[in-house]
């Protein structure tokens, strides 16, 4: 380190790479860099730089080393668990100057493109040659491409389509010496260690993304969706574990109840009964294929319980319907002045014991959760409803959220599906995963990046040498300056 | 707490080099214990399951002991309604696969030599079969893993639903690392349900470019094979496309098929279940067969290079000789019994060349003693080699596990 350099130093060596104008320390726009898609936590960064290249990048990253300064990648900044929430004294180096795509290849079924390019614009790009990107994050047309590496994000066709994770193929990484490395590749099983499994997910701790090449696919030729509705979640989770059983694989099989129903009314004006549970299921692929499996999926459903089912009769209607579902979330801000977004994961056939749980849980401290969730993988979307305006009621909210995703744990799931740890859930790791764990995957990110400088703060709980690593210009653990541990 | 172990024998031999000891721990305790003891020793050690991949990588450079999984092979949970089960690293692919079947179920991963190819190998040396044609490979399916890293200390990673993403991605990690970072002990996978039904659809003789087109016309019509692979024979290639699912809609896809290839004035043939089953022996047989296999991975667009500039100067070296080729996947594997040691290895290199230049790899999977000096088993290392080094400093500092055998010398 060549000693600590003082922000406006700093900020002048960046805007000679990056030019003026994508290089602030100061003024109105720092300040949407100080949260991302979860604004409680709020930090201000020292500087906020855009770079518009792979070499820039590489220079970003030099300088704000030789500066001492952590660095904070941020794609879009939406997502949900403080993944791009800047430390202090730190650098943010944003994306979202870099949205060009770069290369299709539709034989090989491949794109290139640029972190920065939205997700959705991925899709638009080649759908007029009937291709698309398969992860659909309800956030797509905002969220970037490098924020769902970076957060292995899913959507709610993962359950037959998978993650990112299945469908990146390569990337260009800037690494903490401003090195510049290709891992992966349009051809499969490149020789060596799988380096992508190390980097997507990685939470933005391992480098930054500056080129991605994306998996397409072939759209289906038809896609089926049936809506049902059920006197409870128990019914409603019930018709899910019988059509898995039956052996259909839905592309997605969502639900909702009866609170996050009554959201999406409101904000939506469809015409859904008040019932206890509303399934949504798409069922795609060829024609002959896809017109069985939803007839068999309509009969079980029906024998489940539902009371009533709806086929839309129009691609018009199939839209409204999922909008929505997808709307429920901003929805619920109709029935609740406040709300907290969770995302724990549960084996699937305990969805019913799990809801009457949480709807217990909830009780016991005088709150409201609606559930929104991908019901075929088990991945709960808890909105705890709060008002902040009364004193303890946030608190008492996060508390919950906090006891729901333990208990999620406890049934053999997982404390995130799709959202990330981030520094919001930061500590529920060690619930999920013990010390040696964790120091395994430590290993990991110090192998791209042994001194911390990408994202700290993050996924590992604090308390840990990296994640007590000082800010810019701090002292070096003991243990680290003697040579007796190195960082990780 | 006492593990089995023994002297090491020839049959114990890692390409050659016979290990002093071998271990064959019978729980994932005793695995953990076995790994500490090769730590608190300094052993260099190799993992060996069903032994069906050990031709994969090159000799090692030291080797003091073996760890047997073979006795690590119990199913530890299978929760049919989750569609997840978890097993023991040294249970193989046919037992798991029997486990599974009385509930309807499989894993989709059809790596060759069931019988013997144990979960933990498969997982390490990234093996697949057609399936992953729809499927993917391991690191499709695999959900968690529980290893055991060099220095003794057991860890965990992923976890047993089939959405999750809390911390580094340790059971992707795994796959393909071919024992250099971590003894499995137990995977857990995805699995999915037996299908109703499943036809094959023979399209023979085909030029590469008639592939081509076919592959190009079925994905225009979006109709989705499980599996394709086709066999190389006599200068021509013998597709085989697998539809799996409900009968309805294997039916209809098998006749639409069909029609597609009329149109192209190329005839296909729907197999009855003896014919179609021996489709598929026939292609087994070519991935396992022989004292020589070679695995190159490029794009689909290369096929043309690939049957007539890449595999030709290999399989012309091979008496017999076979290839089978996943056109959808861009990989094929060429295997069979080398005539000359000499000429073989100038036909790989030549192979290999020309494979790197179109930006995909040449591995050799297994190689006869004589042929191993004159040919690196894995070619030039990608550009990333240097964070493998740096990831296998961190795992493994003292280069203990399957010292020498991977990439780049790790
Ligand atoms: C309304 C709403 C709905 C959502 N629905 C879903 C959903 O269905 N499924 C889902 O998975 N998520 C969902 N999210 C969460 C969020 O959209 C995703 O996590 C998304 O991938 C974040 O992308 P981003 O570009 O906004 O990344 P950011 O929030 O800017 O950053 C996310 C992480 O990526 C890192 N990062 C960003 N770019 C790079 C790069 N180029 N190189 C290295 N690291 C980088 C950051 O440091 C940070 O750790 C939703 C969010 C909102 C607001």
């Amino acid at each position: 380190m060549n000693g600590r350099a003082s922000v406006s130093e700093l900020a002048g060596r960046m805007a000679a790479v990056v030019g003026a104008r994508n290089c602030f320390s100061e003024g109105p726009d720092l300040l949407t860099y100080e949260c991302d898609g979860l604004t409680h936590g709020r930090t201000r960064p020292d500087l906020v730089v855009l770079p518009g290249s792979t070499e820039e990048v590489a220079e970003v990253v030099r300088l704000a080393r030789a500066a001492g300064r952590p660095i904070v990648p941020r794609g879009s900044g939406t997502g949900l668990s403080g993944g791009a929430r800047p430390v202090p004294g730190s650098v943010v180096v944003a994306l979202s100057r870099m949205r060009r795509i770069l290369e299709v290849n539709l034989e090989d079924g491949w794109v290139r493109v640029e972190p920065g390019v939205i997700n959705l614009d991925v899709t638009k790009h080649v759908s007029p040659a009937g291709y698309y990107y398969a992860p659909d994050p309800s956030s797509q047309s905002i969220c970037s491409i490098g924020g769902n590496v970076a957060f292995n994000s899913g959507g709610a066709h993962c359950l037959k389509y998978g993650f990112t994770v299945n469908h990146v193929l390569g990337a260009r990484v800037v690494l903490h010496d401003g090195k510049v490395v290709d891992i992966g590749g349009p051809a499969l099983d490149v020789p060596g260690h799988d380096l992508l499994a190390a980097l997507v997910g990685s939470e933005g701790m391992v480098g930054i993304v500056t080129e991605v090449t994306l998996r397409l696919l072939r759209k289906p030729e038809t896609t089926r969706t049936f809506f049902a509705t059920f006197p409870s979640t128990d019914e409603g989770g019930e018709a899910v574990s019988r059509i898995i059983a039956a052996g259909i694989l839905p592309a997605a099989i969502e639900m909702m109840d009866r609170l996050a129903i009554v959201a999406a009314k409101a904000a939506t004006g469809l015409d859904w009964p008040d019932v206890g549970a509303a399934l949504l299921m798409d069922a795609d692929g060829p024609t002959a294929e896809v017109e069985d499996l939803s007839e068999r999926a309509v009969k079980i459903a029906r024998e489940a319980g539902a009371l009533e089912l709806r086929l839309p009769r129009s691609e018009a209607e199939r839209q409204l319907m999922w909008k929505g579902r997808k709307s429920a979330f901003a929805a619920v801000g109709r029935i609740s002045p406040n709300y907290m977004v969770e995302d724990g994961v549960i084996p699937r056939s305990e969805i019913a014991s799990v809801l009457r749980e949480i709807e217990g849980m909830a009780k016991e401290r005088g709150l409201r959760v609606a559930n929104v969730f991908h019901a075929g993988d088990g991945n709960l979307h808890p909105l705890v409803l709060y008002d902040a305006r009364e004193t303890g009621q946030e608190e008492r909210a996060e508390h919950l959220g906090g006891e729901i995703l333990r208990m999620c744990v406890r049934r053999g799931g997982s404390i995130t599906g799709e959202h990330g740890v981030g520094s919001e859930k930061a500590a529920y790791m060690a619930d999920m995963f013990g010390d040696d764990d964790l120091d395994t995957m430590k290993r990991v990110r110090a192998a791209f990046d042994p001194d911390c400088c990408f994202n700290p703060g993050k996924v590992f709980p604090s308390s840990r040498l990296c994640g007590e690593k000082p800010g810019p210009g701090g002292v070096e653990h003991p243990a680290v300056k003697s040579g007796e541990v190195y960082r990780w | 707490m006492v593990i089995r172990e023994r002297a090491g024998k020839s049959e114990d031999a890692v390409q050659g080099v016979v290990p002093r000891l071998v271990l064959e721990p019978a729980t994932v305790e005793e695995a953990t214990a076995a790994v500490a003891r090769c730590a608190s020793d300094r052993l260099a050690v190799v993992f060996v399951g069903g032994g069906t991949d050990l031709g994969l990588g090159a000799r090692p450079f030291r080797l003091d002991a073996v760890i047997r999984t073979g006795a690590l092979s119990r199913l530890v949970d299978h929760a049919p309604a989750d569609q997840v089960v978890t097993a023991e690293a040294g249970m193989t692919l046919a037992a798991l696969g029997e486990a599974l079947a009385r509930q309807r179920q499989r894993l989709a991963l059809d790596a060759p030599l069931p019988g013997r190819a144990t979960v933990g190998g498969v997982v390490a040396a990234n093996a697949f079969g057609p399936r992953r044609t729809r499927f993917g490979g391991a690191r499709d399916l695999v959900l968690g893993v529980s290893l055991v890293r060099a220095d003794g200390v057991a860890a965990k990673g992923g976890g047993k639903v089939v959405k999750n993403v809390a911390g580094f991605d340790l059971p992707r990690l795994m796959v393909g690392s071919l024992g250099t970072l971590a003894l499995l002990t137990t995977v857990t996978f995805r699995v999915h349900p037996l299908p109703e039904t499943e036809v094959t659809v023979l399209f023979p003789g085909l030029e590469p470019d008639q592939v081509r087109s076919l592959a190009a016309a079925w994905r225009a019509a979006q109709l989705e094979p499980g599996s394709a692979a086709a066999v190389f024979s006599s200068d021509r290639l013998d597709l085989g496309l697998r539809l799996e699912g409900f009968q309805a809609g294997v039916d209809d896809q098998v006749a639409r098929l069909l029609d597609l290839g009329r149109r192209s004035g190329l005839p296909g043939e729907r197999l009855g279940a003896a014919e179609g089953a021996a489709f598929w022996r026939r292609h087994d047989a070519v991935r396992e067969q022989g004292s020589l296999r070679v695995k190159i991975a490029s794009t689909p667009s290369h096929l043309g290079d690939l049957a007539r500039a890449w595999l030709p100067p290999i399989l012309g070296e091979l008496s017999p000789a076979g290839a089978v080729v996943y056109p959808t996947l861009g990989i094929a594997f060429a295997s069979g019994e080398p005539a000359s040691g000499a000429g073989l290895a100038a036909g790989l290199r030549a192979a290999r060349v020309a494979v790197t230049a179109a930006g995909g790899s040449l591995v050799v999977c297994e190689a006869p003693p004589a042929i191993r000096p004159a040919f690196d088993p894995w070619g030039p290392p990608p550009p990333s080699i240097d964070l493998m080094r740096a990831l296998k400093e961190r795992f493994d500092p003292e280069r203990r596990l399957a010292s020498g055998r991977f990439v780049g010398g790790i």
